[in-house]
């Protein structure tokens, strides 16, 4: 048939072709939406997938993949996906028979790949001398259902950081600024609402994983859990006064960021380093990324305050991992022990801006001497993980929904937990 | 017919197995030729439908490498969940939203450009760009327009004092869906313009002519040429936008991720993260089943709508 010309009375089309198009639009729309691609773009000897390979690292890969290659004589087919994809590339690799040798994947993801029994126990490995190289607590972040997944590969906690011009400017004391607990945190916040020109705190509230990681310091701290054994305990009454106190932040206070809603962790953090934000709870990167710039305020690091139970840091482990789809089960392990070698992990701490995993290099005078990194290894002392459940994404959710009913006033933090306590313990049952 | 058949038969037998062979190489031969098409058309269109349909029925759990039978309970829990409803709602309007103010918004610009402006290639060109700027890239320069803290729109509107302290769109459950719609829009009017444009091109200038020299006023004309030349234009134009909205990811991912509080998620961001950050395969492929039933309904029903009384398009 020929339709050259949209607009003209003869060429029409009929109720059966128009169907038939949008038959194909609907197929492709629902291909689209549960369909995946094929990302195996060569085979090498052996595939290394990760995520997040930026610019102050590329480098360090390529140098450090091609001396593997030499060393080992074999092809490595090296991957990198942004971490916005990362899940749903390794979850349609693995479900589609994909997947590649090792991996690198937030520990967190762990039970839910080890459900899928996707992953090689590394049990005789973590138990034995190389395993004791890493800290203790970050082994035990990949224990999963009796055995152990995975190596730790990078770690992050939070600090508080603050403006020191900006606490000259209310009136407070930069060298002395007396942050130690969230109410300390708040009347410093006050000060600045009332006496400077910037807002006072950053408080991302937008995306699910932030909102939820900046959160918990607050829940745990005023002595509530997120799961007790295995069941949900989100709406106690300690997490009730912890959501309040947070969203009061917002809501009563008005010390935050004008609408938390619309800022991720990246938007806070970048008020910040523009010395735009009094204080904000960030990783290390936060403070590298200022000396590397050309601002010129001073600011202060200081631990994330403690709250009516203590002191908690939420820390994040990532690891490396195999797959029980690997054909190179013992290529793979050469894979950790050249990337463990111990120069090698010191120089990609130091340009990631990740916290070292090995003990043996945390000890280094680099990290323990820096006034930008100090606070953070010290910081892992407080330590704490997000709960170990398979359904941890829709969980955290869930909660994250609350979170952002509280902060946003829509709801009553008792409200809001209480309704998401609902919807958990059916997600949980 | 059955006296040719007749005339065949009386036939000997050599002449009826080689009529036979005719026969059935004329009936089978057409067949033949098109099985080639058939058979890529049900792998890339048939295959993805039925095995979402298959998928559906499973349950395809985060902690498990067993696919289990469960039958409809997808479709139960769905349509017993109170987010579903809410989805609908939220598609639906985000759909007639922005396929109302693409299709408003393109003719008006096609309207423009048909008659002898200055610049005017210029300007069909230009209306094109947005079009050919990736979805996300797009999303992303928007998402930093309405940025509380550095967007233009709030150095905007406080400059022209209507808002004293910055306002963030995408953060308030209220309007950050129309966040998104505006993105949209700006991404998908050129193409509807384009559209009407060719479409304008085709109608024949004497009809305006005549309808000059009777008197018509220029609204006249537009309401009794143009909106009925345009008629079959419009009617694909809209279609195809309302799939394409409908189905549409990136501009609502890159900006909200459906949040805050779920208030900007449609059926597809749903089902998304149904299936890629939740891990429930199964469920996920529900909701595209049923996403793609809305798709379908609605499109015999618009089909109906403009076929009425044996009218073709």
């Amino acid at each position: 048939m020929t339709h050259n010309n949209p607009g003209d009375g003869d060429g029409r089309i009929n109720r059966r072709q128009m169907m038939s198009l949008f038959g194909a639009g609907g197929a492709v729309a629902i291909a689209g939406c549960i369909g995946g691609d094929d990302p195996r773009s060569s085979d090498g000897d052996i595939q290394f997938l990760t995520m997040g390979v930026g610019d102050n690292i590329e480098e360090f890969f390529e140098e450090n993949n091609a001396a593997f290659e030499e060393e080992y004589d074999v092809e490595l087919d090296f991957t990198s996906v942004t971490w916005d994809n990362a899940q749903s590339t390794l979850n349609t690799r693995v479900d589609g028979g994909e997947a590649p040798d090792v991996s690198r994947l937030p520990a967190r993801w762990i039970p839910e790949f080890a459900g899928k029994e996707a992953l090689v126990p590394l049990d005789e490995m973590m138990e034995g001398e190389f395993g004791d190289r890493f800290y203790e607590g970050l082994v035990e972040s990949n224990y999963y259902d009796g055995h152990y997944y995975g190596a730790p590969w990078a770690q992050s906690n939070k600090c508080l950081y603050y403006n020191k011009d900006v606490f000259e400017e209310a009136g407070l004391d930069p060298e002395d600024p007396g942050l130690d607990t969230w109410d300390d945190m708040l009347e410093a916040a006050i000060e600045i609402r009332d006496n400077a020109s910037t807002s006072a705190y950053g408080l991302p509230a937008n995306a699910a994983l932030e909102t939820g990681s900046q959160y918990y310091h607050y829940h745990w701290s005023f002595g509530a859990d997120l799961v007790d054994d295995g069941s949900p305990v989100v709406n106690s009454d300690e997490g009730v006064e912890a959501l309040s106190f947070y969203s009061d932040l917002v809501q009563d206070h008005e010390i935050t960021q004008p609408s938390p809603l619309s800022s991720s962790r990246q938007d806070v953090r970048r008020l910040f380093e523009n010395g735009d934000l009094g204080m904000v709870i960030a990783h290390v990167y936060a403070g590298l990324n200022i000396e590397d710039s050309d601002q010129d305020f001073d600011y202060g690091i200081v631990q994330v305050p403690e709250g009516p139970a203590g002191r908690y840091n939420l820390s994040t482990v990532d690891s490396l991992v195999i797959y029980t789809q690997t054909e190179n089960e013992d290529l793979a392990r050469d894979l950790f022990r050249f990337y463990y070698d111990e120069e090698r992990r010191f120089e990609y701490s130091q340009s990631k801006g990740f916290l070292p995993v090995l003990e043996s290099v945390a000890d280094r005078d680099f990290f323990t001497e820096d006034e930008n990194w100090a606070p953070f290894v010290e910081a892992s002392e407080y330590a704490r993980s997000r709960p170990k459940i398979p359904s941890f994404n829709e969980f955290n959710n869930r909660v994250v929904t609350a979170i952002q009913e509280a902060v946003g006033g829509e709801k009553s933090a008792q409200d809001a937990l209480d309704d998401a306590q609902a919807d958990l313990e059916e997600i949980l049952e | 017919m059955s006296s040719v058949k007749q005339e065949y038969n009386d036939r000997p037998t050599d002449s009826r197995i080689e009529w036979l062979r005719t026969e059935v190489w004329e009936s089978y031969a057409p067949y033949l030729l098109i099985a080639p098409a058939i058979v890529f058309l049900l792998s890339v269109v048939a295959y993805p439908i039925l095995e979402t349909f298959r998928l559906s029925l499973y349950q395809s759990p985060t902690n498990s490498p067993v696919e289990t039978y469960v039958g409809v309970e997808h479709y139960v829990t769905i349509l017993q969940s109170e987010i579903f409803y809410q989805l609908l709602w939220q598609t639906g309007r985000w759909v007639a939203v922005s396929v109302m103010l693409k299709t408003v918004l393109g003719l008006l610009i096609a309207v423009h450009l048909n008659q002898e402006i200055a610049g005017r290639k210029f300007f069909r060109t230009a209306f094109l760009i947005p079009w050919g700027i990736p979805y996300a890239i797009s999303a992303v320069v928007f998402r930093w327009i309405h940025h509380p803290q550095y967007g233009s729109l709030n150095a905007i509107l406080l400059e022209l004092g209507l808002i004293s302290s910055p306002i963030g769109v995408l953060g308030n459950p209220s309007t950050a869906w129309f966040g998104a719609v505006l993105a949209d829009v700006w991404i998908g009017t050129p193409f509807m313009a384009i559209i009407f444009l060719a479409g304008l091109q085709s109608i024949p200038d004497d009809l305006y002519e005549a309808a000059a020299i009777d008197g018509a006023e220029w609204w006249h004309q537009f309401r009794y040429i143009t909106l009925p030349q345009l008629k079959s234009v419009i009617l694909i134009a809209t279609l195809l936008a309302t799939i394409w909205t409908f189905v549409s990811f990136d501009v609502i991912w890159t900006m909200t991720r459906g949040g805050p509080m779920n208030s900007s998620a449609t059926l597809v961001i749903w089902i998304y993260r149904v299936a890629f950050d939740q891990g429930s395969l199964g469920e996920a492929a529900a909701y595209s089943v049923i996403g793609f039933a809305f798709l379908l309904v609605f499109a015999v029903l618009y089909l109906r709508l403009y076929t009425r009384g044996g009218e073709s398009l």
